[in-house]
């Protein structure tokens, strides 16, 4: 069976995938899809029976899975499960939709009324990019005058949604971490508290955070496999928070990174990822 | 492997497992490269993109 791994990053977790793979008696390709061109309509490109979609660009990723899904090839994670998580408000509303636990969310389609949204919400808030990752543009809001300097700021930006739109979500009074858990399919194949840096309250293994692993009560467990079902389900990263009033799920992430979780757990994170692939490719 | 780096002239070492697609950083200036070919032991390196708005999980 052939699986191939499209990146445009070849990272750690990339090369630790395609090893993986190959431990498994599979013809595992890496990818490079910065090279890659296609014409519509094409033929079934001969990339095997399944593609692991690891491009670290958002529309990179999505615009070569909705070709490939065109030409008829499986790809994890699929089209429409990459739109819901690469957008905060489209995972925000699948999350909700589902009854899954997650932060207060606002959406606002001018200044005015983001204004508007944060008197509702209350202060502090967090005004969040739609799309973006790693913590990047995430700012806790503590005044009114702090929201109408960043409305300044993003009148000035390029992207029309973020310059004009804005997602506002409740700041969630959470110990300095929160939940990173990974999801192949009905399986939580790992479960980590990713930990703060001194003087960052974001928890991203991209600004410094540190995984420890631990084990998930039956409620997280549930919580968990319900935010990767909601989302249309796959290899998923659900994040979450654990305030005092019970579990939150602020995020799904589509081309989950875990070199931060596997250097706190023992199991072989790549394997069971590779595993789950297997599985799609004989369904 | 050895290879120059384009911004600052310092030698690079490049690993010999390298593979095409992979990264690596100047010692001394920090840019990055992508290995871009691999052949009877020499290797071609390009700058590596920059870190996009839409990167990320």
């Amino acid at each position: 069976m052939k699986v191939s791994i499209t990146f445009d990053r070849l990272r750690w977790e990339e090369k630790a995938l395609s090893e993986a793979a190959k431990a498994a008696g599979l013809e595992a390709s890496l990818v490079d899809s910065k090279g890659l061109i296609f014409e519509v309509p094409m033929k079934h490109p001969d990339l095997g029976e399944v593609v692991l979609q690891r491009c670290i660009s958002h529309y990179r990723s999505s615009t070569l899975t909705l070709m490939l899904e065109g030409t008829g090839l499986k790809v994890i994670n699929s089209y429409d499960v990459a739109e819901t998580c690469s957008n905060k408000l489209a995972t925000s509303i699948a999350l909700a939709n589902a009854k899954v636990p997650t932060p207060r969310t606002f959406l606002a389609l001018t200044s005015e009324a983001a204004e508007e949204a944060a008197e509702r919400l209350g202060y502090p808030f967090v005004l969040k990019p739609f799309t973006g990752s790693w913590g990047r543009m995430v700012t806790v809001v503590r005044d009114r005058n702090t929201l109408q300097s960043l409305i300044e700021y993003k009148e000035e930006l390029a992207n029309p949604q973020e310059q004009h739109m804005y997602y506002l979500q409740e700041f969630v009074r959470r110990p300095p971490r929160d939940i990173r858990a990974i999801v192949a399919g009905d399986d939580i194949v790992a479960c980590v508290h990713r930990i703060a840096p001194p003087g960052e309250w974001r928890t991203n293994v991209a600004r410094g955070a540190v995984s420890k692993a631990f084990k998930p009560d039956v409620e997280l467990k549930e919580i968990i496999l319900k935010a990767a079902d909601a989302v249309g389900g796959g290899i998923l990263g659900v994040d979450a928070m654990e305030p005092e009033s019970g579990y939150l799920v602020h995020e799904v992430n589509n081309t989950v990174e875990f070199k931060g979780a596997q250097s706190a757990v023992d199991t072989d994170i790549p394997a069971q990822l590779i595993k789950y692939v297997s599985q799609v490719a004989r369904r | 492997m050895n290879a120059s780096c384009t911004e600052c002239g310092a030698t690079l070492a490049v690993p010999n497992d390298a593979i095409v697609g992979e990264l690596v950083s100047c010692k001394d200036c920090s840019q990055e490269y992508e290995v871009a070919e691999i052949s009877n032991g020499n290797v071609l390196l390009k700058p590596a993109e920059q870190v996009g708005e839409d990167w990320g999980e």
